[in-house]
């Protein structure tokens, strides 16, 4: 670890932020053409964030703050895991584990900070959330499992390479259609995206855990959602469609992925919170193990492949 | 200084604190704290003497790896919960009794770790099972204690056939030297594996035994339940590190059925050890005492743990022992801040409390890092010891094994977050406003046990190395350690640089935040109600049922506990039946039996 890692990762965590914020940016513009709307410009989503962190705010205590600051710091640190191409801030640390597991820091923070506000519907907001957890990850890590037991590594950016290396054809959303296919529905819940956004439902439960802020902790909040969307794509990406051997080849797997998560999105109903548990155990859980059985007793995709 | 002065002084000095609280309780109290922290420095002082064999009348000993990395966590556990006996002596009905209890089941369990014969170590745990089953009636419950007893029994009982099967098999009663000379079938062998580790699963509370643990957690002293989840469920991992490692469970069943590399019948114990990370786990959602759901999530790490040792490898088993550890010092820590504001407020029931942060901040705190360590999030111990099981299991392609260790890890999120949320976040009811922060000596343990936490998990190649030892003396691939950094065949874990960049992520974002305008204070009742006007602190507090649109998924479940007391009630009629025809005084009843045995008998005569 030397001192230009140190830089490296602050780059890339600026690079991140602003390359997901103009991508949401694009996306309204998408969303509101969908809805035959105009949308804002696409630089709105910045002002909307740079607005929020110089008005005034209140604080209900140390660990709302706190809270909010612990969230987004581990994000950050997350953000410096993701390898891109050959391009990794900190060396050796790209682990699948560390990442989902460091993700979660994240989520604990702000999940603290709005209980700690000491508003119901933040809390109901936050049972919500860990639920919907709960439910999208059962499925993707059964995926993940199975990767790691083919591939014979857990590093992110090695399967994203072992992938590239044989080509198009080597993208494990063909390798593992139905682990890519399970990796795409859990990508709706992850992004908290329709039919899963249960948990920020502005007019039932006032946006849940979100409902007490204001100010700059709000947009530290927008930055968080801006950095924890570039993970979970970052990881869907990387894990199914070979990442990206340069900057613009990643751009564009990343736009397309996005956009289409968010199309869906525009045209589905909510899912109940337990709605969105059962859909996530029957379906997706069945074909995520089915193919786990098919890698691990069989070996189709990976040692007879082509 | 050697094992043999441990025992004695522990034995010794559970007599006299007996005598010494009977005069004065609180100096008794003093005496646990003394004499369990100058064993956990004697633990630690032993650790050269390792290789050595002592005996004493009729029991003898061996100082192994395995057993002194079990007594250092044991001894830990102790000494970090003496320091709360002083405050809990008033609220028990025989405070002499326990302060002795105390020490007597910290010096079984010593003596059992280091046993080198099966004699000496069914004593040990006999006295552990004993002294712990007298300590649990002392807090709210005596039902919880025959459970437990009863439970326990049924355990040490199959062991005790175990050993005699083997003793009658081989005719030697060393353990290292008795499982090997055991040439036996694989029926018998299968037979002595299943009833020796009965009592390590009854102990550790694998499914379906788990039903002691909420109970016996639940309503122990305060002061005990740190310990017991802690520290006496971790002897149920011992008995299951010697009928895996010290027996040769997998060269023994090499000719059963394998499931990807692993004998059937171990597999079968995996899965039950996944049933009981998810049995654990939805308890743990669900339930309302604070001290209850800590307790169902001893269930569900015990599987974790049991998972870890049973796959006997390279990467899951160290992942398993670390567990052992991390588990036991941030569950003790939980167990411990829970003890605190029970002993403020007197209730662990989560809806009564909520907003202690604002009165107890360090306890918060404490609370915090434990259960992210709980919780398996770095950069806690807890992260680097699910994350070696993780990556064992992955490499074997255990996928319901997986399934369910993905489950109770983030399911634990939901179930630690609960305590967290309703008693130190929301609401403060007015009737806690006078609260203070938990008294001093209550601290040093939190705090102690806290660093501990944090320092492992950033540096945990400082107790796997000891791991690592216990490897080679098992026979088993040493896991690969560099400086600060474990290498797996699938996998690469350096933690201190985890740290670093989690520490230089939470310093930009707080450069961030400084830089912002600064936020206006307000009071916790200034909050947005979807224009109620509510005045009421406790209305405003969000802590029935958290999880209630997941908790009626699984609402209608059977129950193990009623399943049982339904096994005993049929007992029960077996009994009265048994007792109305032949044991009452009817005449009715007499003359029956006289006629149906005179039939008998003449019928009899008839055909011959």
């Amino acid at each position: 670890m030397t001192l230009m890692n140190f830089f490296n990762a602050l780059i890339f965590v600026l690079f991140a932020f602003f390359m997901q914020t103009s991508i949401t940016g694009v996306n309204r513009k998408i969303m509101a053409r969908l809805q035959k709307r105009r949308g804002p410009r696409w630089y709105q989503q910045f002002l909307d964030i740079f607005k929020a962190l110089s008005k005034s705010s209140i604080s209900h205590g140390w660990v709302f703050q706190f809270g909010v600051v612990m969230a987004v710091g581990g994000i950050m640190a997350t953000v410096m895991f993701i390898p891109i191409g050959d391009f990794r801030a900190f060396p050796g640390t790209d682990n699948i584990f560390i990442i989902s597991y460091l993700l979660a820091v994240g989520m604990l923070g702000m999940a603290m900070s709005a209980a700690g506000s000491g508003n119901p519907w933040a809390s109901i907001g936050v049972g919500r959330a860990l639920t919907n957890m709960l439910a999208y990850d059962m499925p993707f890590m059964v995926v993940v499992v199975t990767m790691i037991f083919a591939f014979k590594t857990s590093s992110v950016g090695e399967i994203a390479e072992i992938q590239r290396n044989i080509g198009v054809l080597g993208w494990n959303i063909f390798r593992l259609p139905l682990g890519g296919i399970v990796g795409l529905i859990c990508l709706q819940g992850m992004l908290g995206k329709k039919p899963f956004d249960s948990f920020i439902a502005p007019a039932e439960i006032a946006s849940g855990p979100m409902v007490e802020y204001g100010g700059r902790q709000l947009g530290m909040l927008f930055i968080l959602h801006e950095l924890m969307t570039f993970i979970e794509v970052s990881l869907i990406v990387n894990l199914f469609f070979g990442g990206g051997a340069t900057l613009l080849e990643y751009f564009i797997k990343y736009f397309i992925i996005y956009t289409f998560a968010n199309l869906v999105s525009g045209i589905s109903p909510r899912f109940k919170i337990d709605q969105a548990v059962t859909f996530y155990y029957k379906a997706p859980l069945l074909a995520a193990l089915v193919q786990g059985f098919i890698v691990v007793f069989t070996g189709w995709g990976v040692t007879k492949w082509l | 200084m050697n094992l043999l002065s441990i025992i004695t002084i522990l034995i010794v000095g559970g007599l006299l604190t007996y005598v010494v609280s009977r005069m004065n309780k609180i100096v008794g109290a003093y005496m646990t704290i003394i004499i369990s922290l100058a064993t956990l420095a004697m633990v630690l002082f032993i650790k050269s003497q390792v290789g050595s064999t002592y005996s004493i009348l009729y029991f003898s000993f061996k100082l192994t790896e395995v057993g002194w990395y079990f007594s250092f966590v044991l001894a830990l556990t102790y000494a970090m919960s003496a320091f709360y006996n002083v405050y809990f002596t008033d609220k028990l009905l025989y405070p002499h009794t326990y302060s002795m209890l105390y020490l007597l089941s910290l010096g079984g369990s010593i003596g059992l770790f280091f046993a080198r014969d099966f004699i000496t170590f069914f004593v040990f745990w006999e006295l552990v099972v004993w002294s712990s089953a007298f300590i649990i009636p002392l807090g709210k419950s005596r039902k919880a204690s025959y459970i437990y007893y009863v439970i326990s029994t049924m355990g040490s009982l199959a062991t005790l056939y175990a050993i005699l099967l083997i003793y009658k098999l081989t005719g030697s009663l060393v353990i290292r030297e008795a499982f090997v000379l055991l040439d036996v079938s694989l029926g018998e062998s299968i037979l002595i594996f299943g009833l020796f580790i009965l009592s390590g699963l009854t102990k550790i509370g694998i499914f379906p035994f788990h039903v002691w643990l909420p109970l016996a957690h639940g309503s122990a002293p305060h002061t005990f339940s740190p310990i017991l989840s802690g520290g006496l469920v971790k002897l149920g991992a011992y008995v299951a590190y010697i009928s895996v490692v010290i027996f040769p469970a997998y060269g023994a069943f090499s000719s059963t059925f394998m499931v990807l590399g692993i004998p059937l019948p171990i597999y079968l114990l995996m899965v039950l050890g996944a049933i009981s990370i998810v049995i654990g786990t939805l308890m743990a959602i669900r339930q309302d005492d604070a001290k209850k759901l800590l307790a169902y999530s001893s269930v569900a790490n015990g599987g974790y743990i049991l998972i870890g040792i049973l796959m006997k490898d390279q990467i899951a088993f160290a992942g398993g022992l670390l567990h052992l550890f991390a588990h036991a010092i941030a569950s003790a820590t939980a167990f411990l801040t829970i003890a605190a504001v029970a002993y403020r407020t007197g209730t662990t029931k989560m809806s009564e409390l909520g907003g202690m942060i604002h009165r107890m901040p360090i306890t918060y705190t404490v609370y915090l890092i434990s259960i992210i360590s709980m919780a398996g999030i770095p950069p806690m111990a807890g992260f680097v010891s699910k994350w070696l099981i993780l990556q064992g299991l992955a490499n074997q392609g255990l996928l319901f094994i997986s399934l369910a260790a993905f489950f109770g890890s983030i399911g634990s999120f939901l179930y630690v977050f609960r305590p967290l949320s309703a008693v130190f976040l929301g609401q403060l009811a007015p009737k806690h406003e006078n609260l203070k922060e938990a008294p001093p000596l209550m601290l040093i343990p939190m705090i102690l046990l806290t660093c501990i936490t944090l320092f492992v998990g950033i540096f945990p190649n400082t107790v796997l190395e000891s791991i690592t030892h216990i490897q080679r003396e098992a026979g088993i691939n040493m896991l690969e350690l560099q400086q600060n950094a474990i290498v797996t065949l699938n996998g690469y874990l350096n933690a201190y640089h985890v740290f670093v960049v989690f520490a230089y992520g939470f310093v930009l974002a707080l450069i961030l935040y400084l830089l912002m305008p600064n936020s206006r204070r307000v009071g916790l009742m200034d909050t947005y109600t979807s224009a109620e006007f509510i005045y009421t602190p406790e209305l405003l507090h969000y802590a029935h049922d958290f999880y209630a649109p997941f908790e009626r998924l699984y609402g209608k479940h059977p129950s193990t506990l009623k399943l049982y007391e339904r096994l005993s009630l049929k007992v029960q009629e077996l009994g009265t039946f048994v007792d109305y025809a032949f044991m009452s005084h009817r005449p009715s009843l007499t003359v029956f039996w006289i006629m149906l045995f005179m039939s008998l008998i003449a019928m009899g005569g008839v055909v011959q």
